[in-house]
Parts: C-alpha cells; structure tokens; sequence
C-alpha cells in the first residue's frame, strides 16, 4: 500500500520536478507510515523499481531497444543481445536502491520521533 | 543506536543523490541519466516519424515540411527568412549536439563543458586564431545583405529550437556530458565554416622542410622533394590555354629564413581527407545530357557530417548536403545546374620567423624597423569554476602562434608549429564563403556559376559544374595568394617584406577549364595544372592515383549512365599497386620462402590490384609497400633532435622503380649496405609476419576488410554510438578512398536533363540521435555502394507515397 503511494507520487511529481524528489517522497510516506526497517527499505525500494522499470520499458520497447543497447555499450558491457535489459535492471535498481534508502531514513526518524513522544 | 543509524543515513542518502547527480570525473550523473523521466530513456525515439503542427511567432508565413523514408526534410516557405529559419529548425532537431559540439571545438570553448582535459586543445585553437578568423568573417557579410539575412534567420531558427527544448529533450550527449545548449550566435556559422579550413587547409610542411633544407642542403632537398610530381595527370587537362595575361610574379627576397631545430618525432603526412569530383558532357551519356559525380572524403564521424535538406521558396528549389550550423546546401543540384566540391590543398598557410626586440613580445622586425604587436586575451573558462587567459600576440602576418618554450612538449596538434613563429593564414581574412552557396543553390547556368564563385575565399575548392544547357566546367576556386615560386616551402624571414603575400590571384584567372575536348572534367585532390601555368598554387598536392584512374576510367567510357558513374565513385582498383608491382615481386627471393611465405607470393602475385574486402593479397601488399617505404626513408628522416616528413610517395615510387642504386636505400645505421631488393624482400618477409601474429595462418582472416577495419566513431568518440567495424573495400590510393575511419562522407551523381534525377547516400544518416532509427538507416546502403535517389520535390504534395509525415509550422 505504501509502494503504491509513493508509486503514484512519485510518478506525478516527477512529471515537473528533477529525480531524486523520489527521496522525499519515499522518506515522507515512511515516516507516515512504516511498520519495520525492512518493510520500509522494502516498500520505497519496489515503488521506484517498478515506476523507473515500467517507464523505461514503455520507451525502449518501441525503440527496438536500440538505444538502450547503445547505452550499454557506452557501460563496456560486452556485445549481448540481452544488454538493453541490464540497463533497464540497473534504472530500476538504482532508483529503487535510492527512494529505499530514504524509505528506511524516514523510518528511523519515526522511530525517534515516536520514542521522543513516549 | 536508531540516532546513529538515523543520522548515518540522513548523511549517505543525501550523498549519493548527490554522486548519482553529478559527474564523477568522465562517469556521466548516473540518477539523472537513468532517470526514465527525463534521462536518457526520453532519447529512445520510436520508428514512426510525427506528425506535428507548431506555432513559432518569428515565422512571418506558413511553413511546410514533408520527411521522406530517410527522415530527410523538404522544406517549403514562402519566402527566404522562413526558409533558413526552418532550415536551422529542423537540422536543430536533427543535429543540435552536433553543432553545439563542434562550435564549440572550433572556438576553443570544450574546456567549459569537459573541464581541464580540453585546456591545451582550446588553447591551440584560439591561438590558431579560429575565433579571430571567424568574427572578421562575421564583419564581412555586412556587404552581403542577403547572405547576412539568411545567417541571421538561421541563428533565429535555432534558439527558436533550443527555446523549444525541456532538459528531458536534450540531445542524449548533453545528458552525458552534462551540460546545456546555449543560445545560437551567427558567429557559430562562421566558426564552423573555419573548421573546414583547419580540416582541409590547416595544415603545413614548412617546419619540416626547413629542418630538412639544413639537414641535407639544398639539392637533395630539391631532388627529393621536388615542385613538381614525376607522374601527373592534373586537375586542368595538360596543354589547357590560359587565355590571360598574368600579373607580374613577386620576386623572392635573397635571404633565407633561419630556425632551430626542434625534437619530436617525425609524422609521415597522412592521407584520406581528399575528395572526388568529374562532370561528363553529353557527348559521352545515354542521355545525351551531362552527369556530374562527387564524393567528399573526410574524417567519417556519427552523426553524419552531412545534412540532406530540400530549400524551397520563391526563386529557389535546391537539394543536396549542408553543413549543419550553415545555412543553404554546400553540395547539391536544382533543376537547371548541379555542383560538387574537392579539396585543392592549395599553399594558404605559411610560417614567418619573427625576431621580438625583447623578452616582453611588444615590438618585433619588419622592414628595417620596430613594429608594435597587438595583445589578443584569450578566456578559457573551465567546467568547475577557474578561468584561465592566455596572451596571444598578433603580428602584421598574424599571431604567434607558441612564443619560445610556450609549446606542449605532448600535444601531437602543434607538432608541426615552430615557437616563436607568426602564421599568416588564409582562415584569418575576412570572406563570405556562405555566399557562393547561397548563389549556387540559385544558379541557372553557367554564368551564374562563374559569378558565384568569386565570392568564394577558404578552403579553396576544386568546383565542378554541370548544367541542363549541356555546360561542365571545373574551377580551383578561393582566394589564392599572390606568390613568388616556393613562397612558403619553407619558413619565411618575417622581417622582410617581399615574403608578405603579395594579394591573390584574381579570381577569373583561378585554374578553370569549360568543356574540354575530352568531353569530361574531374578532380580528386592532385595537381590543378600542368607547369605551364604561371602562378605558384603548392609545390605538393595529393597523389595523381585516384585523379589518374578516374580520367582513364572516363576517357574509356561512353553512352555513361548514373550506374556507370556509381560504379566509378565504388572503384577500389590501386594505380599505386600497378606502379610498383613487378618491380616489387621481382625483388623477392622466391628460393629463400618458407611454406607460408611461398602461399603469401602466390596470392599476392595473383592479386589483381584491387583492393576489394576479401583481398588477402591488398592485405600482403599493403603492409608490404608502406613497411617498404618506411625503410627506405626512416633511417635518415627520423631523428630524435630534428623533425622532418618523408618523401613524397611519387617521388619514392620513382626511386624504387627507376634509381635502383639511390644511396637512400641503404640503411645508414647498419654497417652493412643495404640495397634496393634486400629492403623490397625483408618489407615482404615483415608483411607475412606480421599479418600471421595478428591473423593466424593464412587465411580468411588476412582479408583487406579485416586488416582495415573500417568503422564510424563518434563525434566525441562516446564507446557504443559509433558504428560497428564494416566489412568493406577500398583503399586510401582508390577512387574508393576508405581508409580506417575516413573516406566519403557523401557521395551524389546528378543526372541533368529535362527531368533532373539526383542520388546520393550519407555514411549514416539524418538524425544526429543515436537513439533514432535514423541515426545509421542509410549506413548498410552506403557500405554495399548504393545510391538512394533524391526527390527534388515541386510541391509538399507530390508524390505523396514517398512522404512518410509532413510538419507545418506558422505564425
């Protein structure tokens, strides 16, 4: 549920705002509303693999990957034919590890916060 | 515990936001480029082309635009401003990285977007006097009030495009690099028009030639470098009339110039950046009216050096090739006329010793007395924040270009730039070269041909003409200086004023010949005439082989067809290999072979002197010829302390054929004398090692295409956007001139009559993104020598099947 949100967040404030507003978001909702540090990493991190793949997926496919194949041959990696695919794992990854760590950033301060509370 | 895990993290997240939004060194901002929102994923352009309609308040009409199956625009306005606006509109969305790139080479500004790495290159090119050259070229156009307009509406149309732009629709490079497009300036056409002056007449022997001069004196200098090549077979027919009266010839100062000896190794003079070009009348064609062919060699980059653009207005409909950052079509046909371009290598580039009255540059020699320098500050800024100026100082010949100790003992560039010598270059004077185009692409005939082209200055070009009224012509055309013979051979004493040029040529007597008897006309870089001509051009040219095979090749021809023509541009046969051949395998000691050495004879022998993709034999003889011609010349022109260049390779292909017993075939660091076969049969022994450590036994792998492994870098030679290695012929010495990465970045044959045709193909394609479909749609059609044909097109409704999207763009 809190994948979904910062999901749909992100995807709208992205549409005007530069990447990395994927941390606030992520960081906000987690501190709304995260039960443990592992679901909090878990919930930022598919939120934003799954928007950044989808996306990503949704621009390439019509490509015939070409450029994604480009890209990856900027990265070194050797000639595959599969190569697009890694650089769509990497988006997703990178993404994803970025909004989790704010995710988990957001449920520490929770913790303080509520801890301070009692 | 949760504080330190919350405070560790507050700090590492917003870190490496940061590290993902920046770039680490030359490691482009991974989360902004990955970024499918606005990253490089926003690049990754679909097949089908748009359709669009735009409102752009500059336009002062409506505007249509059709694409053709290549994306190539055809662009119709109703008047002039809006067609050179749309030009640079559409090449903008095409090509604007490109242009943005290459501006900012050309200035010296690279160290702004790529930091310190770039310094000495931006240093170099300002001291070159690019930007220099480039606004006095900008004041020029002043006397042009079209011309001008048109450079204007260019500038406009492409800020109207930038202007256009969210960062998520940047070129993908801007993201790579990360940086921004800034706005266009007319100054950047100018600029770019003086690349090609670097590319095409940039370059210079003179320090070379004046180490050699005393090293060896002046008869061996004279024999082995003479001013004229034993084998020619020039650009104007041999026996052509001049039917002028030449001005007085300049007399040469006694004095000769005096200069250190610098280090650095010796760089043989590469080639590959040349040309083809011919017109045959209708006399030799089936249709009884003249084709014209050109193909321009350069350094083959993607994108495309080339534009394809169709100009349509009132009193203009022309289509061919532009230059991305200019506006009109540089190579190209209309209805009426069409023409093509080579290089002429002519001397406009010449080195002056100055002598300074002292250490602080202000005052240098010049007829007896002391003449005040002018001081140029150069700015680089670099990415990152410092900013560094650098002195240059101007003389009456132009600037300094390294004062003593100022050069970069590494920077491979300036190799060839004595210290503490001024350059007087053609690129510095102010020309309106844009004008020829702008005229060109209007020409009805051949009057308006000639007319065109006096307006023309740098880089001076071999124009070939052709027209429906049944008219070819070739001109060597650009301003061409006034000289005595050999003036600028070698350095010239700065202090004297007979080594100043002495004005130009005028321009009608430029080399030019109207249909000649031969029913032909053609260029491809080598001498522009016979001796009999009365001005000093250059004492070297390229190499007669390409222009040799053309014209037998044409002079054989008859009832000649757009295929034939194409045919000819593919041609790998090598006159060099025909040269040298027997002598050669004459040399070889065929007792002494080992197996392999023997099967590598026997192909070579049976090798028909082409140089086709699966050729072992172009392979063998290849490395055997130039292994050869390095023995030959390395012993005595290769020194630590002095540089020098070698021969020529007409000059050596005469001493191997006919002066078997020179005394520069011995190696002088051996005690031993060495002789002419002894070098022919170790060159030979070294060209089947060598292809056998790299290839393996003998075999497939040994093919031509594979020892040459022809590819298409990127511009800024990003790994994964240039092409892959081509499987395919042609040598450096063919009409088929493809070397490693250079060779013809467009090749055209028009076909004129009452229904002009025109076909070309681009080593690439129209889109300058490597994410299109189009970035290298007509690379394969290139590769395999075809042509695609061109669709002048009279209406943006005519053959609308062709027609892949249509754009209007309006007030």
């Amino acid at each position: 549920m809190t994948s979904l949100l910062i999901l749909i967040t992100s995807l709208v404030l992205q549409l005007f705002l530069p990447w990395w507003v994927i941390a606030p978001v992520a960081f906000g909702f987690a501190l709304w509303k995260s039960p443990k540090a592992g679901k909090a990493f878990g919930s930022g991190f598919l939120a934003i693999f799954l928007l950044w793949v989808s996306l990503a997926l949704l621009k390439t496919l019509p490509n015939e990957n070409i450029l994604a194949n480009k890209v990856a041959g900027m990265f070194m990696l050797p000639g595959l034919r599969f190569n697009w695919l890694i650089i769509v794992f990497l988006t997703g990854l990178i993404g994803g590890f970025v909004a989790g760590l704010a995710a988990l950033t957001g449920f520490y301060f929770k913790k303080i916060a509520m801890k301070d509370k009692n | 515990m949760k504080y330190i895990k919350a405070i560790t993290l507050l700090i590492f997240t917003p870190a490496l936001i940061y590290l993902l939004d920046n770039k680490l060194g030359d490691i482009p901002p991974l989360g902004k480029l990955l970024n499918p929102f606005a990253g490089f994923w926003q690049n990754a352009e679909p097949k089908e082309l748009s359709e669009k309609e735009i409102e752009l308040p500059e336009l002062i009409g409506k505007v249509e635009i059709v694409f053709d199956k290549h994306a190539i625009p055809h662009i119709f306005a109703q008047n002039e401003h809006d067609l050179y606006f749309t030009q640079a509109y559409i090449t903008a969305k095409d090509r604007l990285w490109q242009m943005d790139f290459q501006t900012r080479f050309a200035a010296g500004r690279l160290s702004e977007v790529v930091g310190k790495k770039a310094i000495e290159i931006d240093k170099y090119q300002r001291r070159l006097g690019m930007a220099y050259g480039a606004e006095k070229m900008a004041e020029a156009l002043d006397n042009d009030p079209p011309v001008k307009a048109a450079i204007e509406s260019y500038a406009a149309g492409v800020n109207a495009y930038i202007r256009s732009l969210k960062p998520q629709n940047y070129p993908i490079e801007f993201k790579i690099l990360d940086y921004k497009p800034e706005e266009w300036k007319t100054l950047n056409t100018a600029l770019l028009l003086k690349l090609m002056s670097v590319t095409l007449a940039g370059s210079s022997d003179e320090f070379y030639m004046t180490n050699i001069l005393k090293k060896y004196g002046k008869e061996v200098t004279q024999d082995l470098f003479p001013d004229y090549p034993f084998r020619e077979d020039p650009i104007i027919p041999a026996g052509t009339k001049w039917d002028f009266k030449p001005l007085t010839i300049p007399k040469a100062p006694y004095i000769e110039a005096s200069g250190q000896f610098s280090s650095l190794k010796t760089k043989q003079k590469e080639e590959g950046i040349g040309s083809n070009n011919w017109a045959v009348s209708g006399s030799k064609t089936s249709s009884g009216f003249p084709i014209i062919a050109n193909d321009p060699h350069l350094d083959l980059t993607l994108p495309a050096i080339w534009y394809q653009v169709q100009l349509n207005a009132p009193g203009v409909n022309v289509l061919g090739v532009s230059i991305p950052g200019s506006p009109c079509v540089i190579i190209g046909f209309n209805k009426k006329v069409a023409w093509g371009v080579t290089n002429v290598g002519a001397d406009v580039l010449d080195w002056y010793q100055i002598k300074f009255r002292d250490n602080s540059h202000k005052e240098y020699r010049y007829n007896n007395r002391w003449i005040p320098t002018k001081t140029r500050l150069e700015t680089i800024k670099i990415r990152g924040g410092e900013t560094i100026t650098d002195t240059v100082f101007y003389t009456h010949h132009g600037p300094v270009v390294y004062l003593n100790k100022q050069r970069p003992d590494l920077f491979a560039k300036a190799r060839n730039v004595q210290e503490g010598n001024a350059l007087r270059w053609v690129a510095h004077d102010p020309s309106n070269d844009v004008s020829t185009f702008y005229y060109l692409n209007r020409a009805k005939n051949y009057n308006d041909y000639r007319a065109a082209l006096t307006k023309y200055t740098a880089p001076a070009q071999n124009f070939v003409f052709a027209s429906v009224e049944n008219d070819i012509a070739i001109t060597a055309n650009g301003y061409l200086p006034l000289k005595y013979n050999n003036q600028g051979k070698f350095i010239l004493d700065g202090s004297v004023p007979e080594n100043d040029w002495h004005g130009r040529i005028p321009t009608e007597q430029n080399p030019t010949v109207k249909n000649p008897a031969r029913g032909f006309v053609s260029s491809a870089n080598q001498s522009s005439t016979d001796k009999t001509y009365p001005y000093y051009i250059n004492w070297t040219f390229s190499g007669y082989e390409r222009g040799h095979r053309i014209n037998t090749r044409l002079a054989q021809m008859s009832k000649i067809t757009v295929d034939s023509l194409r045919d000819l541009q593919t041609d790998n046969y090598s006159i060099l290999a025909q040269n040298v051949f027997d002598t050669l395998l004459a040399a070889v000691d065929v007792q002494k072979l080992t197996a392999t050495q023997h099967e590598a004879f026997d192909i070579v022998k049976a090798w028909n002197r082409y140089f086709d993709a699966g050729e072992v034999g172009a392979s063998i003889f290849d490395i055997w010829n130039k292994d050869l011609f390095r023995r030959i010349w390395a012993d005595d022109f290769e020194d630590k302390k002095i540089m020098m260049r070698f021969p020529s390779r007409d000059r050596t292909v005469e001493m191997v054929l006919k002066e078997p017993n020179a005394k520069w075939f011995d190696d002088v660091k051996t005690k031993e004398k060495e002789t002419r076969d002894e070098l022919i049969g170790a060159s030979f022994l070294f060209a089947v090692d060598s292809l056998e450590r790299r290839f393996g036994s003998i075999g497939k792998a040994w093919r031509w295409a594979n020892l040459k492994g022809s590819n298409i870098p990127h511009l800024a030679k990003i790994p994964g956007f240039g092409s892959d290695k081509l499987e395919i012929g042609g040598s450096k010495y063919s009409v088929n001139a493809l070397g490693e990465s250079n060779g013809p970045s467009w090749r055209m044959v028009v076909a004129l009559g009452s229904a002009t045709k025109g076909f070309g193909i681009l080593p690439g394609g129209q889109s300058g993104n490597p994410g299109s479909f189009y970035y290298t749609d007509m690379l394969e059609t290139w590769r395999t020598g075809k042509l695609e044909e061109l669709f002048l097109l009279q209406s943006p409704q005519e053959r609308n099947q062709l027609i892949k999207a249509k754009w209007i763009l309006r007030h």
